[in-house]
């Protein structure tokens, strides 16, 4: 069976959860006899050396089954690419490839609409589409994140998306909706890391039955001994990009009541970048805070900068800390680093919905505070620095994350599933 | 007064009168204590004797003034003053090269009314009459008068004169009915044609006036700018439509039995929009799609739209590109010229199907319908909020009181109202196939052959408006009602193109033109939603 993955970039041009998933996937589905993956990941300003004259699809780093798709005068508010030499050369590429399934990990920088193309130039292929969050839905990065007031948004509509973003009218999201719906028309099964996204894709009026549910799965380094710490577990994490919705802030201001408490028993490691994708009052905030950090005598200083990490650093960086802290703000899909810090067997502190709220049992495996809530996240990491046993206690209610073998193996579940509603409608 | 110096009226003094006393003549005339101030008489019985006594004015001092009532010293125009050029200009001339002429000044004729406006140049001449000039508010003219009351001290005009005139230098002379004259030398400026009737359209809208603004821009053309400007406007479209730009996205050996035509107009994601939600429907296949685009700077995004839904979609496309917004009426019947099928769809790039049966439904119903019902049909509309936009459209009219603009007579203008307007979206009297006085053009099914004995849409209106009424109109004149069949589309109303000042003065003068030409039949018969015409008995909810 040959499988045509596409990605929304390539995870070592631009870093960032779905394109790591999705080579994850490459490489697992490579290891499986009688599959045969081809990767199609996009590329676009982020990466000007990888453009070539006159091509849309070039090869990658001389690494065999790896394209990338240069794309270009990408139009995000209707998600599409107004480039028919880059159409035709994709749909070129379909002919010559001639996959038995297309896996969408991602659209952007291709377009929505190459659903329905990939569906017109393979009739017979099983398209699978995972959603790594709600592009689909919602037009302010698929955060479902309200701008009017940063709650969460339960429930797109046309008005409701016309707050968020006014400079389009409610009709436009009206048309929105209906171009969407109209390309995911194409898709015979959709798959999703978390559950409770199917919930929400089945009250936006895709059908519930088309949805599986195939957690994120990563090969992960060796495993380093359990912990470095001293037995205190006052040493708290943060990983991952430094963008508005991973919510550094409320960590940082967290960071603040504490002292402000008289509480400086403890330690907070930030790992990250992308802070340039941070809008600039965040950025502004988080730089003036880690300024005013570093400015002060060492023995007082409680945040600690280590800028980003790669893969290969992550069990170091683990072994510097006691929790990981995710204070997201948003719905946050599945979170990766939750993985990752179970895999290095550390309990996590995160924000209450969405994936952590799903994957994270409170006190069992982990910690939940109030999405948002400075104060309630400082009562939690003084609670997690200073009771006795309850880091041992919830470390050792952790689970092995999904390896990536568990993730292929529902992948390829997800295709047979594709081809059973294509015979079914077939029928 | 009598100007001492001109030699004219010269009588013979009568005797003077003995009780004539020289200060109570000038505390009782003015005038003359200015004139003699001045020098222009050595006294003020000199003037008496002179001019005063034979103007009939007042010598003697009234004991026992009555109190609070004017009295009368002298005959009435007897002592007026001479008249003076009030204040006023020419400001604006624009020609453009096929000879379209614009004026625009002002003048304070609140005593002295304005008679005409001429303007002299090497070369030709021309005098606009005051009851062809559009009458507007001037705010900035009302503050160096000292206004402080709304006042139409603003005049533009507009002619086409057909031919090609050479600009520079201008005498403009506003002359009032006294034959007082304002003169201003004027440098003419030289435009584009499009550009001139955009600029004449702008000012038609952006004007302030002294009543309700899009009633008196329609009304304060009615007299000559209104049928030069469709003259100037028809030679503009002609033009524009003769040179097309014709590409076709097809696929080889389709016969398609309807043609959707689609006047694009600022946004060319209204194409892909309408390929992606019409092509998941069943029987697509059937319908041909051609898109004429009225805006230039469209056209490579439209040829990329194009190219990329004949992959994606599959369905035929015809891209029309113009140079020039020839407007809505006439890039339809050009997009009729090069339609293949026998059935014709005039359709806004805003509307799409509300449910998934429209294609092969709107077929059906065209094949199997009496023709009576099918030569010309409109559909249910429905706004995206989910309630009903259109279920036909009846006509009415607006009466404006004409003292607004100083005018005697009362003007009157046809507006267009939908059946059903924001009615709860299943209303079994609204959705009633039936025949009905006109349909909005947003969708206008057509039997070919009729639309072609019609002669099409009129290509009088400006862009676009009152084109769609006028050819139901013509249809119900011709016997023909058009009826509304029950084919609901949802329509986005002016979200598939953009609008700027310029479409609201075609809007003005669009409406002035249907009212000249409909007002008579429609007041005989058509008025109202349930109107008198035999033909339409059925068509009120």
């Amino acid at each position: 069976m040959k499988v045509l993955l596409i990605a929304m970039y390539h995870p070592e041009l631009v870093r960032g959860g779905s394109q790591l998933v999705a080579y994850e996937l490459f490489h697992g589905l490579r290891e499986v006899p009688g599959i045969e993956p081809v990767l199609l990941c996009s590329a676009d300003s982020n990466s000007p050396a990888m453009f070539k004259n006159g091509a849309c699809i070039t090869g990658f780093d001389q690494r065999e089954n790896e394209f990338l798709f240069l794309s270009q005068d990408y139009d995000c508010v209707w998600q599409k690419l107004p480039l028919p030499g880059h159409a035709e050369a994709f749909a070129e590429f379909l002919r010559r490839i001639d996959p038995d399934v297309v896996h969408f990990q991602h659209f952007l920088a291709y377009g929505i609409d190459y659903l329905t193309l990939t569906r017109k130039v393979l009739p017979r292929a099983r398209i699978v589409f995972t959603a790594h969050e709600f592009l689909t839905i919602c037009a302010a990065d698929g955060h479902m994140l309200r701008k009017t007031d940063g709650s969460l948004c339960e429930q797109a509509s046309q008005v409701r998306c016309h707050q968020c973003l006014p400079a389009l009218s409610p009709e436009m999201f009206f048309l929105r909706e209906r171009w969407m719906k109209a390309h995911l028309g194409a898709v015979d099964i959709f798959t999703v890391p978390s559950r409770f996204m199917i919930d929400v894709y089945a009250r936006w009026g895709l059908a519930a039955e088309k949805f599986l549910h195939v957690p994120n799965g990563l090969n992960m380094p060796p495993l380093p001994a359990r912990s470095s710490g001293t037995g205190r577990r006052n040493r708290f994490g943060f990983f991952g990009q430094m963008v508005d919705v991973k919510g550094l802030p409320v960590l940082l201001e967290a960071v603040n009541m504490l002292r402000a408490e008289g509480f400086e028993d403890f330690t907070v490691e930030i790992n990250g970048e992308n802070i340039n994708f941070a809008s600039p009052e965040r950025r502004r905030e988080i730089e003036a805070f880690l300024a005013e950090e570093e400015a002060r005598p060492v023995a007082e200083r409680r945040v600690i900068f280590n800028g980003g990490y790669h893969h290969g650093q992550i069990g170091a960086r683990m072994a510097r800390v006691d929790w990981v802290v995710v204070p997201s703000t948003w719905w946050e899909i599945f979170c990766l680093v939750i993985s990752e810090a179970w895999h290095f067997g550390r309990p996590v502190i995160a924000s209450n919905k969405g994936g952590p709220a799903e994957r994270i049992t409170d006190g069992k495996d982990g910690l939940l505070f109030e999405l948002g809530d400075a104060r309630a996240l400082a009562g939690t990491m003084r609670r997690a620095a200073t009771e006795t046993k309850l880091w041992d206690k919830l470390a050792d209610g952790i689970t092995p994350p999904t390896p990536r073998e568990a993730m292929v193996q529902g992948y390829l579940a997800a295709y047979e599933e594709a081809a059973a509603k294509q015979k079914l409608a077939a029928e | 007064m009598s100007d001492a110096t001109t030699g004219k009226a010269k009588k013979t003094p009568p005797a003077p009168l003995p009780e004539f006393d020289e200060e109570t003549y000038l505390r009782l005339n003015p005038d003359v204590l200015v004139a003699v101030a001045e020098g222009k008489f050595r006294s003020a019985r000199e003037h008496y004797e002179h001019y005063g006594r034979a103007e009939g004015r007042l010598a003697v001092a009234l004991r026992d003034l009555p109190r609070d009532r004017v009295i009368v010293t002298a005959r009435p125009g007897g002592a007026a003053e001479a008249p003076h050029a009030p204040a006023g200009a020419v400001d604006t001339i624009k020609l453009s090269s096929a000879g379209g002429l614009f004026v625009a000044g002002w003048i304070n004729d609140s005593l002295d009314r304005l008679d005409t406006v001429e303007l002299y140049v090497a070369g030709w001449s021309i005098a606009f009459s005051a009851s062809g000039l559009a009458r507007v508010r001037r705010p900035d003219a009302e503050t160096v008068v000292g206004l402080h009351l709304p006042c139409a001290l603003g005049f533009w005009g507009f002619v086409y004169a057909g031919q090609r005139l050479p600009a520079g230098k201008c005498n403009a002379v506003i002359r009032l009915k006294s034959g007082v004259e304002l003169i201003t030398i004027v440098n003419i400026e030289f435009l584009d044609d499009l550009e001139l009737r955009g600029t004449v359209l702008h000012h038609l809208a952006a004007a302030h006036y002294p009543g309700p603004a899009s009633f008196n821009a329609a009304s304060s053309i009615s007299q000559t700018i209104g049928t030069q400007l469709v003259d100037f406007s028809q030679m503009l479209t002609r033009k524009v439509v003769s040179a097309p730009y014709v590409e076709r996205f097809h696929q080889d050996g389709r016969a398609p039995k309807a043609s959707v035509i689609t006047c694009l107009y600022g946004k060319p994601d209204f194409l892909t929009l309408q390929q992606a939600l019409f092509a998941g429907q069943a029987g697509a296949e059937d319908y041909e799609f051609i898109y004429v685009c009225n805006s230039q700077n469209l056209a490579e995004a439209l040829l990329k739209e194009a190219a990329i839904a004949r992959l994606v979609y599959g369905l035929d496309i015809t891209l029309i590109l113009l140079g020039a917004n020839a407007g809505l009426a006439a890039a339809n019947n050009l997009g009729a010229a090069h339609a293949r099928a026998k059935r014709l769809i005039f359709m806004n790039p805003d509307v799409f199907p509300k449910d998934a049966a429209f294609a092969s439904r709107h077929l059906a119903l065209s094949e199997d319908l009496p023709a009576a019902q099918t030569d010309i049909f409109g559909a249910a509309l429905y706004y995206d909020d989910g309630s009903l936009m259109h279920a036909g459209m009846y006509f009415e009219t607006e009466t404006m009181p004409g003292f607004t603009l100083g005018k005697k007579e009362d003007a009157c203008l046809l507006c267009l109202e939908h059946y059903g307007k924001g009615a709860p979206p299943k209303d079994v009297a609204l959705l009633r196939p039936r025949a009905v006085p006109a349909v909005s053009g947003a969708f206008i099914s057509m039997n070919r052959a009729w639309f072609e004995e019609l002669e099409g849409f009129s290509q009088d209106y400006i862009f676009g408006q009152y084109e769609d009424a006028d050819l139901c109109l013509r249809s119900l004149e011709a016997g023909r009602p058009a009826w509304l069949l029950s084919l609901p589309l949802y329509h986005l109303e002016g979200a598939g193109s953009v609008r700027h000042k310029v479409h609201e003065g075609a809007a003005a003068v669009n409406r002035w033109l249907f009212t000249q030409n409909w007002l008579e039949p429609v007041s005989a018969a058509l008025l109202g939603p349930n109107p008198a015409h035999p033909a339409l008995a059925e068509a009120a909810p």
